[in-house]
């Protein structure tokens, strides 16, 4: 824990009682170290979806952090995720992003793993090992814990994490609808990856809880029409839902069911989202312009429109977060599409998705310059002072202690209508509650 | 190899860069034909023996002219924040080398670059590299880019973003 005391810890509680979060947060080194123990070795983390490993033997290699992983079909089509490294003196053992092999060989000294993580080979095994080496102890490290839900495949270092069902709770409902609604999402080419300035936890929120943003930084896209004007006007309704566990999302509904329903997604495919929607999913879907949201801590997704050529697409769009230091992220962002949709509009909507977001997307690159700004001015002491004699803290006041949810909203959690602040701060209490052991009482912070 | 025409080709990279390093990317559509074929991979890290590292679906880029007018548009928009404040940027570009093609008036050069950028007062600097495979096409004796693959030597980039052409 370094040099953090339970006086710091309460002054970012009392900023939170008061709808704000003090800015030292963003860059403090030991708030970094102590994310790593209590919020990435414990919560459910994205690592790949299951239409990148349609065969036995497929494999990618993917970060929890900054713990290499790598997930395999085994040649019994079973998903299973090790730490990317060899048991015998740690070498990474896969150095190739993705591929397909019978087995994963270490250069260093030569040991040789199967599918399942075990050793099923070692170099000069009878000449220089004799019993001292029990094979079956020497296995891959396994991440702990790898469940999937909608294909997305999570991993948890913690033994004795819940299951994922129950951590992305009410989630699931908006996972069957963007995910299921026509039975499948698939991962079209690889994700995009590229390194940004900013903390985690305001790249989180930038997608999860904060849409106020996209009037002013996004200007110029809608300016230009790129992007459709998402400030609710007389069309089209915005609502922000507070789900558990720091999760949420934004959902924009047009008002009445448009020429176009169903996110412009083609003809042939509307029966399916009858078939695989229940009726209030149904309902929702016909009237849906954009979802954005998150599940914590570092994925976010988004489902907007967006096209190159005059039309506009949807597509789905997944981000993991994955910290490289308090101040800078590897983003890691993926293409996903229904997979009943035609092969013409998955190109389309690809185009749609470079053109709109990634390290080319007109979207993104804004966005990336403004993440860059805020870690830009949060170095100095002003606003790492732990003490907040500054008053540096950021803002989450919008809509506090004045727009009620709207119980008439057709999902689950708490949604409340137009912009507010409602998810960054349940985001923000969830984040205190994991660093501190859920304490809460004045007295357990020490 | 006529050097005439190499060094046409070469003096038309340069200017090109020029242009690009100057925000004065109105100019640089100019240097472009109206079919062009603008594309940027996605590298990747792979088992030599399972294939090319260049990816053959995930793209950076994959413009037409429209498209790329269109990008370009936007970031003279006032609140096309990558332009505002305005970074600093320089490509260098390098061993360059010219072909013949099967068109009479159309070669292929191979240039290698390398793009720095930098922002406000801001130490983190953008670094972009690799090469391009480039045609050139001669059009009522003006030379001008027909097509384009950049293919970027990192798997995950060390740029926060892609606001710029390469
Ligand atoms: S470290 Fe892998 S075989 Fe020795
Ligand atoms: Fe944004």
């Amino acid at each position: 824990m370094g040099s953090l005391k339970p006086d710091h810890l309460r002054t970012i509680r009392e900023a939170m009682d008061r709808g704000l979060l003090p800015r030292w947060v963003l860059t403090d080194p030991d708030i970094y170290a102590l994310e790593q123990e209590k919020i990435f070795a414990r919560t459910w983390q994205f690592l790949a979806h299951e239409s990148e490993l349609p065969r036995p033997g497929d494999f990618v290699t993917r970060w929890m952090v900054h713990d290499p992983v790598i997930v395999i079909r085994g040649d019994d089509g079973v998903v299973r995720a090790f730490l990317n490294s060899c048991s015998h003196r740690g070498t990474l053992l896969c150095g190739a992003d993705f591929g397909n092999q019978k087995v994963f060989s270490c250069p260093y000294h030569g040991w040789t793993f199967n599918h399942y993580g075990e050793l099923v080979g070692v170099a000069l095994a009878n000449q220089v090992w004799g019993p001292e080496l029990k094979r079956e102890e020497w296995g891959l490290r396994p991440i702990p814990r790898l469940q999937a839900y909608q294909g997305l495949i999570f991993g948890n270092l913690d033994p004795a994490a819940p299951p994922l069902t129950d951590y992305l709770g009410d989630m699931r409902w908006y996972l069957d609808l963007i995910m299921g609604r026509t039975g499948g999402m698939e991962v079209r080419g690889v994700p995009h990856r590229w390194v940004v300035e900013g903390n985690w936890k305001l790249l989180y929120e930038n997608f999860t809880g904060d849409p106020y943003h996209v009037q002013s930084t996004h200007r110029s896209t809608v300016e230009l029409g790129i992007t459709p004007n998402r400030t609710l006007g007389a069309d089209r309704k915005g609502y922000q839902v507070v789900l558990q566990n720091g999760h949420g999302v934004n959902v924009t509904l047009y008002t009445e069911i448009p020429e176009r329903p169903f996110q412009r997604m083609p003809e042939e495919t509307w029966p399916l989202f009858r078939r695989h929607l229940t009726p209030v999913q149904h309902d929702l879907m016909q009237r849906a312009s954009v979802f954005v949201g998150g599940v914590f801590p570092t994925l976010s997704f988004v489902s907007p429109l967006h096209g190159t050529e005059g039309d506009l697409y949807n597509f789905l769009n997944f981000r993991v977060w994955r910290p490289i230091d308090p101040c800078h992220v590897e983003v890691w962002s993926w293409f996903l599409i229904d997979r009943a949709a035609p092969e013409g509009y998955k190109q389309a909507a690809y185009k749609g998705y470079i053109d709109s977001f990634g390290p080319s997307g007109t979207l993104e690159q804004d966005d990336t310059e403004m993440w860059a700004r805020v870690m830009q001015a949060s170095q100095g002491w002003m606003a790492r002072d732990r003490t907040l004699q500054y008053q540096n803290v950021m803002n989450y006041l919008m809509g506090w202690g004045r727009v009620d949810p709207d119980p008439g909203f057709p999902g689950p959690g708490t949604a409340y209508p137009g912009l507010v602040d409602a998810v960054s701060r349940s985001t923000h209490r969830y984040w205190f509650g994991l660093l501190t052991d859920g304490a809460d009482g004045e007295g357990d912070l020490g | 190899m006529n050097l005439e025409i190499r060094a046409a080709i070469e003096e038309f990279l340069y200017h090109e860069a020029y242009l690009l390093d100057h925000h004065r990317y109105l100019e640089w559509l100019d240097l472009l034909t109206d079919d062009i074929v603008y594309r940027m991979p996605v590298r990747v890290t792979r088992e030599r023996r399972e294939g090319d590292d260049v990816h053959s679906v995930a793209v950076y880029f994959d413009e037409t002219k429209a498209s790329l007018e269109k990008r370009v548009r936007r970031l003279y928009v006032r609140s096309a924040w990558v332009e505002e404040n305005q970074p600093r940027q320089r490509h260098f570009v390098t061993n360059v080398m010219v072909r013949p093609t099967d068109e009479t008036d159309e070669y292929a050069a191979l240039s290698y670059f390398l793009v720095l950028r930098s922002r406000g007062s801001n130490h983190d600097l953008d670094r972009i590299f690799g090469q391009r495979d480039d045609r050139l096409r001669l059009v009522n004796g003006t030379w001008k880019l027909a097509r384009r693959e950049i293919l970027v030597d990192e798997a995950s980039l060390h740029a926060i973003n892609l606001s710029l052409f390469f």
